[in-house]
């Protein structure tokens, strides 16, 4: 294949950049990552054009190195050099996206400028010169609507032209023919300055290059390595510009810029008089949005409707994840509106599927309740040996006749898991069951799903089918359902909370509302040294912490941003929430705000912790400075929303593939095989190799009220996924009493501590808090921009999970009368140390 | 004057911005340079949403007191 053509796609934030990316390269695109740094970088084949290459940069406002997408962009533009350049502007607000493409113009590779949102443009009565504008940038200028889908294709065939030509006419010595656009005495300067970087930088880009030397640019002078005795005659033509026109050199040249493009829309923009200074309907808006007042409240709102929609009761997150973990990743459910009382002869004719199911359980519970009673009774006076274990198939009469059983069928309201007998004598809900009875029940078959309704199989139901039907061994089979598709299946089941929370997150910045929340929290997260940027990874957060992490790259303060990044993942995220559910279920049934006192806690340590981290050496100093140019609200497509919402929860997805299978297998492998690597039946875990490893680390969390080996393997494998935490403790409680996992859970933690609700919330608070999933460490640790950073990021975060877990227990315990211990005393001491460390005099720092 | 003293309302004209390098710059790229109108759309405890060309720009109070004014 030949050469691919690459164009850039650059221009300001929300001049419509992304809408013209995916309407040129319609599905064909991929996300990667800038090597070295985490700035998103789309790559998309030009629909019809399978050799040219659309390269989506950043939104940024200038070429200067402000903020981390800048400092990358520009790093593409000038060393990876595309072979031109696709500048999308916005129309409306053509003066200010001038100053980039100026910028832009000044590499000297090929161009074309899409003035954007000409519909709009049109609308307000306001006219562009294209002409005039091409003739002054060097460039081609055309008008699109990248909304509307018009124009933008022609554009980009123009670029692609251009490139062509371009390629063939390419000689090496060619000065290109780009704007001066200073006055007499800095172009002067800027002359002088080309002459001595002469050789050293691409012909083409020499005054990109001469511009920024004669800003000081640290990055570029050292990249250029420039010598002193020239250094110092080029600063001589710097400092006469300065005294001649008495600012700094990078004040000239921006504010010379925006001269020249002042100049050049006199000529060539007639903005209708009548629309100047009126207030826009995004104005009236952000009337009350940003209200003293108001602002608050609106925004507590729409937290509260995003929580409504993902994790409320009954709310659309609720429903949608049942319906994902009970029937489309379990056994399969029925198509909706198709369902129908059962119509096939029979004993559930007549019936509703949930009905059938109740009846089917009650008999079932009958069945075995009678059974259990008969074997007994057959049993009486045999030695173990002799003891029958079965059914036998020839049922005696005689002694039948004589047994009535207890039918022990009760319903947990809140799991719906039948109740051990003994814990329910008092129940009224028990019933006699007779020979008689017990007959008729055994006539009593599972109902068909496929009677009730349209009947789709579950992906859980199709496994287990297919491997039956492929006649594997059982611990193929076990590996296969228990360990890995039980592992992707947890994560999966969690996508819809997650979609939701994204869904709802990428309207609101879709819509242009993200930008007002920035700007209202800002003067409150300030005083834990965090940005008004720092709230929306935290919202993220609520969804899943590895883009959460990722969105805090749009700080540009690094203080913030690192601190952002540490904290942003204390709120409990959709996979956490699986713990907290199942907590609140088991030990918290009376605590009703168990689940809302987590987010609390996490947002207290946000705070708390933000207030401590200021106060030490390496984040003193105040961010002072709060910038942000808040776009026009608009109502959000459906596409953009939707690529929005799938670019974060693509991680998620691949996440319960690439990370969660293999980690999966192994706790599986290490659950049922002993050092010896015979395989073990379920009741033989003790022999297990995770019971082992268990059992070493078990010490650490003995201060904490969880110190078996069962709490320490279920915390460990946490670090894979959160939700594992869940589906381990479920497994290695698997030898506990009680009839059901719930109550081995029970069982598990009342044979670890004289206080199993504490342990267990111990154990619940210990999970949530430390650092999260290994998938999101590492993104951490990317983020922070070194293994230091890193180390102590996730060093803050263990820090937090074990002294929180630590003081819940032992002050716990101290508090329900359990005494004093040397645990009592640390949880103290370490409680004081934070409160020292929170509300310590901070240095004052001048920045 | 600087643009913390300004009311909803107010237009003024850039005179200087000074204050921290990076921010300085970025303000620039905004159109923050010396000769452009600026206008207060709207403010809450010290905090501001310009308006800059055809943009609105928010800033806190501590950018505020770093763009000097004047009156047009």
């Amino acid at each position: 294949m030949s050469k691919s053509i690459k164009i850039a796609l650059a221009g300001n934030p929300n001049s419509g950049k992304t809408t013209l990316f995916n309407a040129l390269t319609g599905s064909e695109q991929y996300v990667g990552n800038w090597p070295g740094v985490t700035v998103e970088k789309k790559d998309g084949i030009l629909s019809g054009h399978k050799d040219v290459v659309i390269q989506d940069l950043p939104g940024i406002y200038s070429l200067s190195p402000y903020s981390i997408e800048e400092k990358v962009s520009r790093r593409f533009l000038v060393e990876e050099g595309p072979d031109a350049i696709l500048n999308i502007v916005d129309g409306t607000n053509i003066e200010r996206n001038l100053y980039f493409s100026t910028q832009l113009a000044e590499l000297g590779l090929p161009m074309v400028m899409a003035v954007n949102m000409m519909d709009v443009v049109k609308k307000n009565g306001d006219k562009i010169d294209f002409e005039k504008i091409a003739k002054a940038l060097r460039c081609e200028v055309v008008g699109i609507s990248a909304l509307k889908n018009e124009g933008g294709m022609e554009a980009a065939e123009k670029v692609v032209e251009m490139a062509k030509k371009a390629v063939v006419e390419k000689g090496p010595g060619k000065l290109p023919d780009v704007p001066h656009v200073f006055s007499g005495s800095v172009e002067h300067a800027i002359a002088h300055i080309e002459e001595s970087i002469q050789g050293k930088v691409p012909l083409r880009s020499i005054r990109w290059y001469a511009i920024k030397v004669f800003e000081r640019d640290r990055e570029i002078i050292k990249k250029l390595e420039i010598g002193v005795g020239e250094m110092k005659h080029i600063e001589e033509h710097i400092r006469d510009c300065e005294k001649e026109l008495g600012d700094d050199a990078e004040s000239i040249i921006t504010s010379q810029r925006y001269d020249f493009i002042k100049r050049l829309m006199d000529k060539s923009l007639a903005l209708n008089e009548k629309r100047k200074d009126k207030a826009t309907l995004s104005d009236k808006i952000d009337k009350f949005v940003t209200h003293r007042i108001f602002a608050l409240p609106i925004f507590i709102l729409s937290l509260c409707v995003m929580w409504f929609l993902a994790v409320a009761e009954h709310g659309p997150g609720t429903v949608l994840t049942d319906w994902a973990n009970d029937g489309f990743l379990a056994d399969g459910w029925h198509l909706p509106f198709t369902t129908h009382e059962c119509r096939a002869e029979g004993k559930y004719k007549g019936m509703e599927f949930e009905d059938a199911q109740g009846e089917f359980a009650k008999q079932d519970a009958s069945k075995s309740a009678w059974e259990e009673a008969y074997l007994e009774k057959i049993n009486e006076g045999k030695s173990d040996d002799d003891k029958v274990e079965e059914m036998p198939e020839e049922i005696d009469e005689k002694v039948a006749a004589t047994i009535v059983a207890k039918g022990v069928f009760v319903e947990d309201e809140e799991t719906g898991e039948p109740i051990a007998k003994e814990d329910n004598e008092d129940e009224p809900d028990l019933w006699d069951v007779d020979f008689a009875a017990y007959k008729e029940a055994s006539e009593w078959e599972e109902p068909d799903p496929s009677q009730f309704g349209v009947w789709v199989p579950g992906l859980g139901a199709l496994i287990t089918d297919a491997l039956d039907k492929a006649g594997v061994s059982d611990t193929v089979k076990s590996l296969v359902v228990d360990g890995a598709w039980g592992g992707v299946a947890t994560v999966l089941g969690f996508v819809p909370v997650i979609f939701i929370v994204f869904i709802f997150l990428a309207f609101l910045e879709d819509c242009g509302y993200m930008a007002r929340v920035a700007f209202i929290m800002d003067r409150l997260l300030r005083r834990f040294g965090l940005s008004g940027k720092s709230f929306i990874p935290m919202l993220i957060g609520k969804g899943c912490g590895v883009p959460a992490v990722m969105a805090a790259r749009a700080i540009e303060n690094e203080r913030a941003r690192r601190m952002t990044v540490i904290l942003a993942t204390f709120v409990p995220c959709g996979a956490k929430t699986v713990i907290i559910a199942m907590f609140a279920a088991l030990f918290f049934r009376e605590q009703w705000y168990v689940a809302a006192l987590m987010d609390v806690i996490g947002i207290a340590i946000i705070i708390l912790g933000g207030i401590a981290l200021k106060k030490t050496r390496f984040f003193a100093g105040e961010a002072s400075s709060f910038v942000l140019e808040l776009p026009a609200y608009h109502m959000p497509t459906v596409s953009g929303v939707w690529h929005h919402t799938w670019n974060r929860l693509k991680g998620y997805v691949l996440k319960a593939g690439l990370i969660i299978f293999p980690a999966c297998v192994v706790l599986w492998f290490v659950m049922h095989f002993d050092w010896s690597l015979n395989l073990l039946a379920d009741e033989e875990i003790e022999k297990s190799i995770l019971h082992d490893l268990g059992s070493w680390i078990a010490w650490m969390f003995e201060p904490l009220g969880f110190g078996s080996w069962q709490g320490a393997a279920a915390s460990v494998s946490a670090e894979i996924a959160k939700e594992q935490a869940t589906a381990t403790l479920g497994l290695v409680a698997a030898n506990m009493d009680g009839a059901t996992t719930g109550s081995h859970i029970q069982a598990l933690f009342a044979s670890v501590s004289d206080f199993p609700k504490l342990a267990a919330l111990s154990f619940m608070v210990f999970n949530l808090f430390v650092p999260p999933c290994m998938v999101a460490i590492a993104v951490t640790f990317r983020e922070m921009g070194s293994q230091k950073w890193g180390w102590f990021a996730v060093g803050f975060q263990l820090f937090v999970g074990y002294v929180l877990a630590l003081s819940v227990y032992r002050i716990g315990v101290l508090v329900a009368g359990g005494g004093f211990g040397i645990w009592t005393a640390l949880a103290f001491a370490l409680d004081a140390f934070c409160l020292w460390a929170i509300f310590r005099p901070g240095k004052k720092v001048e920045c | 004057m600087t643009l913390a003293g300004m009311k909803e309302g107010d237009r003024a004209r850039i005179v200087r911005v000074s204050g921290e390098e990076a921010v300085k710059r970025h303000l620039g790229a905004l159109g923050f340079v010396a000769g452009t109108i600026v206008r207060v759309v709207g403010e809450s405890y010290g905090n501001m949403i310009l308006a800059v060309h055809e943009s609105r720009i928010a800033v806190n109070d501590a950018t505020a007191r770093n763009v000097e004014v004047a009156d047009v």
